[in-house]
Protein backbone atom coordinates (compact mmCIF):
# COMPACT_ATOMS: atom_id res chain seq x y z
CA UNK A 1 0.00 0.00 0.00
CA UNK A 2 2.56 2.87 1.36
CA UNK A 3 4.57 2.01 -1.83
CA UNK A 4 1.87 3.56 -4.46
CA UNK A 5 2.32 7.24 -3.66
CA UNK A 6 5.30 9.02 -2.88
CA UNK A 7 8.44 10.41 -4.37
CA UNK A 8 8.93 7.14 -6.14
CA UNK A 9 5.76 8.12 -8.24
CA UNK A 10 7.32 11.06 -9.75
CA UNK A 11 11.03 10.19 -9.93
CA UNK A 12 12.40 10.29 -13.11
CA UNK A 13 12.91 6.77 -14.16
CA UNK A 14 10.06 4.35 -13.11
CA UNK A 15 6.55 6.39 -13.60
CA UNK A 16 3.05 5.42 -13.77
CA UNK A 17 0.68 2.93 -13.26
CA UNK A 18 3.10 0.20 -14.81
CA UNK A 19 5.81 0.78 -12.25
CA UNK A 20 3.81 0.60 -9.38
CA UNK A 21 3.27 -3.24 -8.07
CA UNK A 22 2.71 -4.75 -11.33
CA UNK A 23 1.80 -8.09 -9.75
CA UNK A 24 -1.57 -6.01 -7.35
CA UNK A 25 -2.34 -4.78 -10.81
CA UNK A 26 -2.34 -8.17 -12.65
CA UNK A 27 -4.32 -9.90 -10.21
CA UNK A 28 -6.56 -7.08 -10.26
CA UNK A 29 -7.07 -7.86 -13.96
CA UNK A 30 -7.08 -10.83 -13.72
CA UNK A 31 -10.16 -10.84 -11.25
CA UNK A 32 -12.11 -8.65 -13.51
CA UNK A 33 -12.04 -11.05 -16.13
CA UNK A 34 -12.54 -14.35 -13.94
CA UNK A 35 -15.42 -12.99 -11.31
CA UNK A 36 -17.65 -12.10 -14.63
CA UNK A 37 -17.20 -14.94 -16.48
CA UNK A 38 -17.47 -17.17 -12.81
CA UNK A 39 -20.90 -15.43 -12.17
CA UNK A 40 -22.20 -16.27 -15.53
CA UNK A 41 -21.06 -19.95 -15.50
CA UNK A 42 -23.08 -19.98 -11.98
CA UNK A 43 -26.27 -18.53 -13.59
CA UNK A 44 -26.36 -20.89 -16.08
CA UNK A 45 -25.45 -24.09 -14.13
CA UNK A 46 -28.43 -22.33 -11.81
CA UNK A 47 -30.42 -22.32 -15.38
CA UNK A 48 -29.96 -25.27 -16.04
CA UNK A 49 -30.62 -27.28 -12.86
CA UNK A 50 -33.65 -25.38 -13.14
CA UNK A 51 -35.16 -27.06 -16.15
CA UNK A 52 -34.03 -29.91 -15.29
CA UNK A 53 -35.48 -30.24 -11.05
CA UNK A 54 -38.98 -28.81 -12.31
CA UNK A 55 -38.96 -30.26 -15.55
CA UNK A 56 -40.11 -26.63 -17.31
CA UNK A 57 -41.04 -27.01 -20.99
CA UNK A 58 -39.03 -26.11 -23.66
CA UNK A 59 -41.42 -23.98 -24.97
CA UNK A 60 -41.73 -21.80 -21.60
CA UNK A 61 -38.24 -21.46 -20.91
CA UNK A 62 -35.38 -24.10 -22.60
CA UNK A 63 -32.11 -25.47 -20.62
CA UNK A 64 -29.16 -23.46 -22.24
CA UNK A 65 -28.16 -27.23 -23.80
CA UNK A 66 -31.24 -26.87 -25.21
CA UNK A 67 -30.39 -23.37 -27.14
CA UNK A 68 -26.94 -24.43 -27.62
CA UNK A 69 -28.46 -27.70 -29.86
CA UNK A 70 -30.59 -25.35 -31.42
CA UNK A 71 -27.70 -23.16 -32.34
CA UNK A 72 -25.69 -25.86 -33.79
CA UNK A 73 -28.29 -26.91 -36.01
CA UNK A 74 -29.58 -23.08 -36.91
CA UNK A 75 -26.14 -21.78 -37.50
CA UNK A 76 -26.23 -20.67 -41.27
CA UNK A 77 -29.51 -19.07 -41.16
CA UNK A 78 -28.26 -17.42 -37.62
CA UNK A 79 -24.99 -16.13 -39.37
CA UNK A 80 -26.59 -14.86 -42.42
CA UNK A 81 -29.52 -12.66 -40.93
CA UNK A 82 -26.90 -11.19 -38.11
CA UNK A 83 -24.83 -10.36 -41.27
CA UNK A 84 -27.98 -7.86 -41.80
CA UNK A 85 -28.73 -6.87 -38.31
CA UNK A 86 -24.81 -6.47 -37.65
CA UNK A 87 -23.82 -4.37 -41.25
CA UNK A 88 -27.29 -2.14 -40.67
CA UNK A 89 -26.50 -1.88 -37.06
CA UNK A 90 -22.54 -0.90 -37.14
CA UNK A 91 -23.59 1.85 -39.87
CA UNK A 92 -25.99 3.38 -37.99
CA UNK A 93 -24.07 3.55 -34.95
CA UNK A 94 -21.24 4.78 -37.49
CA UNK A 95 -23.54 7.43 -38.57
CA UNK A 96 -24.60 8.18 -35.16
CA UNK A 97 -20.67 9.16 -34.21
CA UNK A 98 -20.47 11.56 -37.05
CA UNK A 99 -24.09 13.06 -36.59
CA UNK A 100 -23.94 13.41 -33.00
CA UNK A 101 -20.12 14.91 -33.26
CA UNK A 102 -21.30 17.15 -36.14
CA UNK A 103 -24.11 18.32 -33.90
CA UNK A 104 -21.87 18.72 -30.94
CA UNK A 105 -19.28 20.89 -33.12
CA UNK A 106 -21.72 22.89 -34.13
CA UNK A 107 -23.60 23.69 -31.12
CA UNK A 108 -20.33 24.32 -29.28
CA UNK A 109 -19.48 26.59 -32.01
CA UNK A 110 -22.19 29.12 -31.10
CA UNK A 111 -23.98 29.62 -27.88
CA UNK A 112 -26.95 31.32 -30.28
CA UNK A 113 -27.37 27.97 -31.99
CA UNK A 114 -26.88 26.38 -28.51
CA UNK A 115 -29.78 28.53 -27.04
CA UNK A 116 -32.29 27.98 -30.12
CA UNK A 117 -31.65 24.15 -30.51
CA UNK A 118 -30.17 22.57 -27.18
CA UNK A 119 -33.80 23.04 -25.25
CA UNK A 120 -35.85 21.58 -28.21
CA UNK A 121 -33.23 18.84 -29.07
CA UNK A 122 -33.57 17.65 -25.12
CA UNK A 123 -37.10 17.90 -25.35
CA UNK A 124 -37.38 16.54 -28.85
CA UNK A 125 -35.36 13.27 -26.84
CA UNK A 126 -38.02 13.27 -24.06
CA UNK A 127 -40.29 11.40 -26.52
CA UNK A 128 -40.09 7.72 -26.50
CA UNK A 129 -38.81 7.35 -29.81
CA UNK A 130 -39.83 3.86 -30.11
CA UNK A 131 -43.27 5.02 -31.13
CA UNK A 132 -42.24 6.66 -33.73
CA UNK A 133 -41.07 3.56 -35.41
CA UNK A 134 -44.11 3.66 -37.37
CA UNK A 135 -43.36 7.21 -38.68
CA UNK A 136 -40.32 6.09 -39.99
CA UNK A 137 -41.69 3.43 -42.25
CA UNK A 138 -44.79 5.93 -43.49
CA UNK A 139 -41.74 8.40 -43.91
CA UNK A 140 -39.14 6.06 -45.85
CA UNK A 141 -40.65 2.87 -46.65
CA UNK A 142 -39.22 -0.54 -45.21
CA UNK A 143 -35.94 -1.27 -46.40
CA UNK A 144 -32.37 -0.40 -44.93
CA UNK A 145 -32.83 3.60 -44.75
CA UNK A 146 -35.90 3.26 -42.92
CA UNK A 147 -34.65 1.40 -39.98
CA UNK A 148 -30.89 2.56 -40.21
CA UNK A 149 -32.79 6.44 -40.02
CA UNK A 150 -34.98 5.48 -37.31
CA UNK A 151 -31.94 4.19 -35.75
CA UNK A 152 -29.16 6.45 -35.83
CA UNK A 153 -32.47 8.91 -34.60
CA UNK A 154 -32.09 7.06 -31.28
CA UNK A 155 -28.21 6.37 -31.02
CA UNK A 156 -26.60 9.92 -32.20
CA UNK A 157 -28.20 11.98 -28.94
CA UNK A 158 -25.84 10.34 -26.20
CA UNK A 159 -22.93 10.84 -28.58
CA UNK A 160 -24.16 14.67 -29.05
CA UNK A 161 -24.68 15.60 -25.63
CA UNK A 162 -21.39 13.63 -24.18
CA UNK A 163 -19.22 15.55 -27.11
CA UNK A 164 -20.97 18.85 -26.18
CA UNK A 165 -20.70 18.71 -22.31
CA UNK A 166 -16.37 17.72 -23.57
CA UNK A 167 -16.37 20.41 -25.91
CA UNK A 168 -17.81 23.23 -23.36
CA UNK A 169 -15.78 21.95 -20.44
CA UNK A 170 -12.40 22.60 -22.18
CA UNK A 171 -10.34 24.90 -18.95
CA UNK A 172 -11.57 28.46 -19.78
CA UNK A 173 -7.80 29.35 -18.61
CA UNK A 174 -6.83 27.33 -21.88
CA UNK A 175 -8.41 28.86 -24.15
CA UNK A 176 -7.26 32.41 -22.75
CA UNK A 177 -3.85 31.00 -22.88
CA UNK A 178 -4.72 30.55 -27.04
CA UNK A 179 -6.43 33.98 -27.16
CA UNK A 180 -3.20 35.77 -25.45
CA UNK A 181 -1.07 33.36 -28.22
CA UNK A 182 -3.60 35.16 -30.96
CA UNK A 183 -5.25 31.48 -31.93
CA UNK A 184 -7.49 31.09 -34.39
CA UNK A 185 -11.08 29.99 -33.27
CA UNK A 186 -10.43 27.46 -35.82
CA UNK A 187 -6.77 26.41 -34.02
CA UNK A 188 -8.79 26.60 -30.55
CA UNK A 189 -11.22 24.02 -31.46
CA UNK A 190 -8.91 21.44 -33.81
CA UNK A 191 -5.81 21.76 -31.22
CA UNK A 192 -7.55 22.51 -27.69
CA UNK A 193 -11.68 21.60 -27.84
CA UNK A 194 -11.64 18.45 -29.77
CA UNK A 195 -8.84 16.80 -27.78
CA UNK A 196 -10.69 17.16 -24.24
CA UNK A 197 -13.69 16.22 -25.79
CA UNK A 198 -12.71 12.95 -27.14
CA UNK A 199 -13.13 11.10 -24.15
CA UNK A 200 -16.55 12.10 -23.46
CA UNK A 201 -17.50 11.83 -27.56
CA UNK A 202 -16.40 7.75 -26.44
CA UNK A 203 -18.28 7.63 -23.44
CA UNK A 204 -21.30 8.79 -25.51
CA UNK A 205 -20.35 6.13 -28.24
CA UNK A 206 -20.46 3.42 -26.02
CA UNK A 207 -23.94 4.34 -25.21
CA UNK A 208 -24.78 4.77 -28.90
CA UNK A 209 -23.53 1.37 -29.53
CA UNK A 210 -26.12 -0.75 -27.53
CA UNK A 211 -29.18 1.54 -29.01
CA UNK A 212 -27.87 1.33 -32.00
CA UNK A 213 -28.74 -2.55 -32.66
CA UNK A 214 -32.22 -1.97 -30.43
CA UNK A 215 -33.27 0.47 -33.10
CA UNK A 216 -32.26 -1.69 -35.99
CA UNK A 217 -34.01 -4.62 -34.83
CA UNK A 218 -37.16 -2.75 -33.39
CA UNK A 219 -36.83 -1.78 -37.59
CA UNK A 220 -36.37 -5.61 -38.11
CA UNK A 221 -39.86 -6.07 -36.20
CA UNK A 222 -41.99 -3.54 -37.27
CA UNK A 223 -40.94 -3.88 -41.82
CA UNK A 224 -38.18 -6.61 -42.03
CA UNK A 225 -38.63 -9.88 -43.99
CA UNK A 226 -34.27 -10.18 -42.51
CA UNK A 227 -31.94 -9.93 -39.89
CA UNK A 228 -32.00 -11.50 -36.51
CA UNK A 229 -35.37 -9.17 -35.64
CA UNK A 230 -37.60 -10.57 -37.93
CA UNK A 231 -35.99 -13.83 -36.94
CA UNK A 232 -37.06 -13.78 -33.35
CA UNK A 233 -40.56 -12.45 -34.65
CA UNK A 234 -40.87 -15.63 -36.92
CA UNK A 235 -39.41 -17.82 -34.07
CA UNK A 236 -42.23 -16.33 -31.64
CA UNK A 237 -44.91 -16.89 -33.84
CA UNK A 238 -43.71 -20.36 -34.08
CA UNK A 239 -43.11 -20.73 -30.58
CA UNK A 240 -40.11 -22.08 -30.88
CA UNK A 241 -38.28 -20.61 -27.99
CA UNK A 242 -35.24 -22.31 -28.30
CA UNK A 243 -34.50 -20.32 -31.37
CA UNK A 244 -35.26 -17.08 -29.92
CA UNK A 245 -32.67 -17.71 -27.17
CA UNK A 246 -30.05 -19.09 -29.90
CA UNK A 247 -30.74 -15.31 -32.02
CA UNK A 248 -30.59 -13.53 -28.71
CA UNK A 249 -26.93 -15.14 -28.29
CA UNK A 250 -26.31 -14.05 -31.51
CA UNK A 251 -27.35 -10.55 -30.88
CA UNK A 252 -25.56 -10.34 -27.78
CA UNK A 253 -22.81 -10.57 -30.18
CA UNK A 254 -23.30 -8.74 -32.48
CA UNK A 255 -23.75 -6.20 -29.64
CA UNK A 256 -20.48 -7.05 -27.70
CA UNK A 257 -18.00 -6.36 -30.97
CA UNK A 258 -19.97 -3.32 -31.90
CA UNK A 259 -18.70 -2.09 -27.96
CA UNK A 260 -15.62 -4.02 -28.39
CA UNK A 261 -14.13 -2.08 -31.46
CA UNK A 262 -15.43 0.87 -29.50
CA UNK A 263 -13.31 0.24 -26.42
CA UNK A 264 -10.82 -0.74 -28.63
CA UNK A 265 -10.44 2.85 -30.13
CA UNK A 266 -11.08 4.48 -26.79
CA UNK A 267 -8.23 3.03 -25.32
CA UNK A 268 -6.18 3.86 -28.10
CA UNK A 269 -7.21 7.75 -27.58
CA UNK A 270 -6.97 7.34 -24.02
CA UNK A 271 -3.35 6.21 -24.13
CA UNK A 272 -2.38 9.12 -26.52
CA UNK A 273 -3.91 11.04 -24.04
CA UNK A 274 -2.16 9.84 -20.72
CA UNK A 275 0.52 7.98 -22.03
CA UNK B 1 -12.23 49.45 -11.70
CA UNK B 2 -11.86 53.19 -11.57
CA UNK B 3 -8.47 55.82 -11.06
CA UNK B 4 -6.13 52.62 -12.10
CA UNK B 5 -3.10 54.63 -13.41
CA UNK B 6 0.64 53.57 -13.01
CA UNK B 7 3.70 52.39 -15.36
CA UNK B 8 5.75 49.59 -16.05
CA UNK B 9 9.53 50.11 -16.66
CA UNK B 10 10.92 47.84 -19.55
CA UNK B 11 12.53 45.26 -17.48
CA UNK B 12 11.17 46.17 -14.38
CA UNK B 13 9.16 43.22 -12.48
CA UNK B 14 6.04 44.55 -10.53
CA UNK B 15 3.62 42.66 -7.98
CA UNK B 16 0.06 43.75 -7.92
CA UNK B 17 -0.94 43.28 -3.94
CA UNK B 18 -4.18 42.94 -2.84
CA UNK B 19 -7.62 41.00 -1.20
CA UNK B 20 -9.38 38.41 -3.46
CA UNK B 21 -11.87 40.07 -5.52
CA UNK B 22 -10.09 43.49 -5.73
CA UNK B 23 -9.77 43.34 -9.64
CA UNK B 24 -5.98 42.40 -9.45
CA UNK B 25 -6.38 39.58 -12.03
CA UNK B 26 -8.90 41.74 -14.49
CA UNK B 27 -6.40 44.07 -14.43
CA UNK B 28 -3.63 41.67 -15.93
CA UNK B 29 -6.02 40.18 -18.57
CA UNK B 30 -6.83 43.80 -19.35
CA UNK B 31 -2.89 44.09 -19.90
CA UNK B 32 -3.16 40.81 -21.79
CA UNK B 33 -5.65 41.73 -24.42
CA UNK B 34 -8.48 39.76 -22.95
CA UNK B 35 -10.32 41.96 -21.18
CA UNK B 36 -12.22 44.69 -22.68
CA UNK B 37 -11.13 48.19 -21.32
CA UNK B 38 -14.28 49.89 -20.71
CA UNK B 39 -12.48 53.32 -20.07
CA UNK B 40 -9.31 54.32 -20.25
CA UNK B 41 -6.36 52.98 -22.08
CA UNK B 42 -3.13 50.63 -21.13
CA UNK B 43 -0.76 51.45 -23.70
CA UNK B 44 2.60 48.95 -24.02
CA UNK B 45 5.64 50.66 -26.18
CA UNK B 46 3.20 53.51 -26.62
CA UNK B 47 0.87 51.38 -28.60
CA UNK B 48 -2.49 51.03 -26.92
CA UNK B 49 -3.85 47.41 -26.23
CA UNK B 50 -6.26 46.83 -28.06
CA UNK B 51 -6.43 42.99 -28.21
CA UNK B 52 -3.91 39.76 -27.37
CA UNK B 53 -0.20 40.84 -28.23
CA UNK B 54 1.95 37.60 -29.25
CA UNK B 55 4.89 39.64 -27.37
CA UNK B 56 2.58 38.69 -23.90
CA UNK B 57 3.39 35.41 -21.91
CA UNK B 58 1.08 34.13 -19.75
CA UNK B 59 0.98 32.02 -16.83
CA UNK B 60 -2.62 31.10 -14.72
CA UNK B 61 -2.92 29.87 -11.47
CA UNK B 62 -3.35 26.18 -12.30
CA UNK B 63 -0.65 24.90 -14.78
CA UNK B 64 -3.45 24.57 -17.77
CA UNK B 65 -0.92 22.26 -18.97
CA UNK B 66 -2.24 19.92 -21.68
CA UNK B 67 -3.24 16.27 -20.53
CA UNK B 68 -2.69 14.88 -23.48
CA UNK B 69 0.56 16.00 -24.57
CA UNK B 70 4.02 15.55 -22.71
CA UNK B 71 6.17 18.04 -21.29
CA UNK B 72 7.84 18.87 -24.22
CA UNK B 73 5.02 19.27 -26.68
CA UNK B 74 3.07 21.36 -23.78
CA UNK B 75 6.25 23.96 -23.96
CA UNK B 76 6.07 23.70 -27.72
CA UNK B 77 2.55 24.29 -27.91
CA UNK B 78 2.56 28.18 -28.19
CA UNK B 79 4.58 27.63 -31.57
CA UNK B 80 2.48 25.24 -32.87
CA UNK B 81 -0.45 28.13 -32.09
CA UNK B 82 1.63 30.53 -33.59
CA UNK B 83 2.74 28.93 -36.30
CA UNK B 84 6.45 29.55 -36.45
CA UNK B 85 8.60 26.78 -37.16
CA UNK B 86 8.92 23.97 -34.60
CA UNK B 87 12.86 23.08 -34.80
CA UNK B 88 14.00 26.90 -34.50
CA UNK B 89 12.52 26.72 -30.81
CA UNK B 90 13.14 23.28 -30.00
CA UNK B 91 16.54 24.34 -28.46
CA UNK B 92 15.19 26.83 -26.51
CA UNK B 93 12.40 24.72 -24.67
CA UNK B 94 14.96 22.04 -23.78
CA UNK B 95 17.33 25.20 -22.19
CA UNK B 96 14.26 26.32 -20.48
CA UNK B 97 13.31 22.87 -19.41
CA UNK B 98 16.32 22.41 -17.79
CA UNK B 99 16.96 25.44 -15.91
CA UNK B 100 13.98 24.92 -14.47
CA UNK B 101 14.94 21.62 -13.28
CA UNK B 102 12.87 19.50 -15.37
CA UNK B 103 15.62 17.76 -17.90
CA UNK B 104 14.74 14.14 -17.83
CA UNK B 105 11.01 14.78 -17.86
CA UNK B 106 10.55 16.41 -21.36
CA UNK B 107 8.60 13.06 -22.21
CA UNK B 108 6.37 12.80 -19.35
CA UNK B 109 2.57 13.57 -19.14
CA UNK B 110 1.37 16.35 -16.85
CA UNK B 111 -0.34 13.59 -14.55
CA UNK B 112 2.84 12.56 -13.73
CA UNK B 113 4.37 15.39 -11.99
CA UNK B 114 3.69 16.98 -8.69
CA UNK B 115 2.12 20.53 -8.35
CA UNK B 116 5.14 21.95 -8.90
CA UNK B 117 6.58 20.79 -11.51
CA UNK B 118 3.58 21.36 -13.70
CA UNK B 119 4.00 24.97 -12.76
CA UNK B 120 8.05 24.87 -13.73
CA UNK B 121 6.79 23.79 -17.05
CA UNK B 122 4.15 26.69 -17.34
CA UNK B 123 6.76 29.31 -16.83
CA UNK B 124 9.04 27.51 -19.80
CA UNK B 125 5.78 27.24 -21.75
CA UNK B 126 4.98 31.20 -21.18
CA UNK B 127 8.78 31.91 -22.21
CA UNK B 128 9.67 29.20 -25.15
CA UNK B 129 8.20 32.44 -27.86
CA UNK B 130 10.37 34.92 -26.44
CA UNK B 131 8.19 37.73 -25.18
CA UNK B 132 8.64 41.06 -23.62
CA UNK B 133 5.98 40.40 -20.94
CA UNK B 134 5.25 38.17 -18.54
CA UNK B 135 1.52 38.19 -16.92
CA UNK B 136 1.64 35.85 -13.82
CA UNK B 137 -2.13 35.56 -12.16
CA UNK B 138 -1.41 34.00 -8.42
CA UNK B 139 0.99 31.14 -10.55
CA UNK B 140 2.25 30.04 -6.92
CA UNK B 141 -0.82 30.11 -4.53
CA UNK B 142 -2.25 26.42 -5.15
CA UNK B 143 1.21 25.22 -3.82
CA UNK B 144 2.40 24.41 -0.60
CA UNK B 145 4.26 26.57 0.90
CA UNK B 146 8.10 24.79 0.75
CA UNK B 147 6.86 24.52 -2.99
CA UNK B 148 5.84 27.96 -3.29
CA UNK B 149 9.75 28.98 -1.94
CA UNK B 150 10.80 27.23 -4.64
CA UNK B 151 9.21 28.61 -6.96
CA UNK B 152 9.94 31.83 -6.65
CA UNK B 153 13.53 31.14 -7.05
CA UNK B 154 13.19 29.45 -10.04
CA UNK B 155 11.20 32.46 -11.08
CA UNK B 156 13.97 35.11 -9.91
CA UNK B 157 16.95 32.04 -11.62
CA UNK B 158 14.79 32.85 -15.22
CA UNK B 159 13.99 36.55 -14.66
CA UNK B 160 18.08 37.27 -13.57
CA UNK B 161 18.67 35.23 -17.03
CA UNK B 162 15.74 36.30 -19.75
CA UNK B 163 14.91 39.58 -17.95
CA UNK B 164 11.57 40.31 -19.24
CA UNK B 165 8.81 43.22 -18.05
CA UNK B 166 6.96 41.15 -15.37
CA UNK B 167 3.19 41.40 -14.28
CA UNK B 168 2.94 39.45 -10.78
CA UNK B 169 -0.42 39.14 -9.06
CA UNK B 170 -0.36 37.89 -6.00
CA UNK B 171 -2.36 37.83 -2.50
CA UNK B 172 0.95 37.04 -0.72
CA UNK B 173 2.78 39.67 1.31
CA UNK B 174 6.06 38.36 1.53
CA UNK B 175 5.95 36.88 -2.13
CA UNK B 176 5.33 40.30 -3.53
CA UNK B 177 7.86 41.99 -1.41
CA UNK B 178 10.40 38.93 -2.22
CA UNK B 179 10.22 39.01 -5.91
CA UNK B 180 9.62 42.62 -7.19
CA UNK B 181 11.03 45.56 -7.69
CA UNK B 182 7.68 47.44 -6.98
CA UNK B 183 4.75 46.40 -5.30
CA UNK B 184 1.36 47.78 -5.92
CA UNK B 185 -1.53 47.58 -3.50
CA UNK B 186 -4.82 47.42 -4.59
CA UNK B 187 -8.07 48.27 -2.93
CA UNK B 188 -11.41 46.66 -3.36
CA UNK B 189 -14.58 49.01 -4.06
CA UNK B 190 -13.79 50.80 -6.13
CA UNK B 191 -11.43 48.50 -7.43
CA UNK B 192 -7.82 51.08 -7.65
CA UNK B 193 -4.67 50.97 -6.74
CA UNK B 194 -3.86 52.70 -3.43
CA UNK B 195 0.16 52.88 -2.86
CA UNK B 196 2.85 52.19 -5.11
CA UNK B 197 5.68 50.73 -3.08
CA UNK B 198 9.79 50.35 -4.23
CA UNK B 199 11.30 47.40 -2.81
CA UNK B 200 15.02 48.46 -1.60
CA UNK B 201 16.21 44.94 -1.76
CA UNK B 202 19.39 44.27 -4.08
CA UNK B 203 19.28 41.55 -6.77
CA UNK B 204 19.82 38.36 -6.60
CA UNK B 205 17.97 37.74 -4.18
CA UNK B 206 18.41 34.57 -1.97
CA UNK B 207 15.94 33.39 0.67
CA UNK B 208 18.54 34.99 3.44
CA UNK B 209 16.71 38.60 2.40
CA UNK B 210 13.83 36.97 4.09
CA UNK B 211 15.01 37.46 7.36
CA UNK B 212 16.33 41.30 6.82
CA UNK B 213 14.55 44.11 8.74
CA UNK B 214 14.41 45.98 5.57
CA UNK B 215 12.06 42.69 3.93
CA UNK B 216 10.04 42.75 7.58
CA UNK B 217 9.20 46.09 7.74
CA UNK B 218 8.38 46.58 4.55
CA UNK B 219 6.25 43.49 4.58
CA UNK B 220 4.35 44.85 8.02
CA UNK B 221 3.87 48.65 6.09
CA UNK B 222 2.22 46.69 3.24
CA UNK B 223 -0.04 44.43 5.58
CA UNK B 224 -0.89 47.76 7.53
CA UNK B 225 -1.80 49.03 4.42
CA UNK B 226 -4.01 46.11 3.14
CA UNK B 227 -5.25 45.97 6.59
CA UNK B 228 -6.77 49.61 6.83
CA UNK B 229 -8.19 49.20 3.07
CA UNK B 230 -9.76 46.30 4.16
CA UNK B 231 -11.68 47.47 7.10
CA UNK B 232 -12.18 51.12 4.99
CA UNK B 233 -14.42 48.91 2.63
CA UNK B 234 -16.33 47.35 5.56
CA UNK B 235 -19.25 48.75 7.19
CA UNK B 236 -19.17 49.19 10.69
CA UNK B 237 -21.58 46.58 11.85
CA UNK B 238 -19.43 43.74 10.50
CA UNK B 239 -16.70 44.50 12.97
CA UNK B 240 -19.92 43.67 15.85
Amino acid sequence: MSDAIGPGAIGPDGIGSGAIRPDGIRKERALAVVLPVATAIVLLVVWQAATRIWSIQPVILPAPTDVLHQLAIAWPDLLRESVYTGVESFAACALSAVLGGGVAAMLASSPLLRDILYPNLVAFQLIPKIALAPLFVIWLGIDAPSRLTFSVFISFFPVAIGTLTGLLDTNPNVIRLCRSLTATRSQIFRQVQVPYALPFFFSGLKVAATLSVIGIIIGEFISSKRGIGSYILLAGSRAETARIFAALLVLCVIGLAQYGVIAYLETRVRKAWRG
Amino acid sequence: MAGVSFSVRRGEFVAILGPSGCGKSTLLMMCGGLESISRGTITIDGAPVTGPRTTTGIMFQESTLLPWKTVLDNVMFPIGILQRPRKDYLPRARQLLSLVGLDGFESHKPHQLSGGMRQRAAICRALVYDPDILLMDEPFSALDAITRDEMNDALLDIWDRYTKTALFVTHSIREAVYLADRVLVMHRRPATVVADIRVPLPRPRDPSVGETAVFNELCGELRGMIEHSHRAARPAAAHV
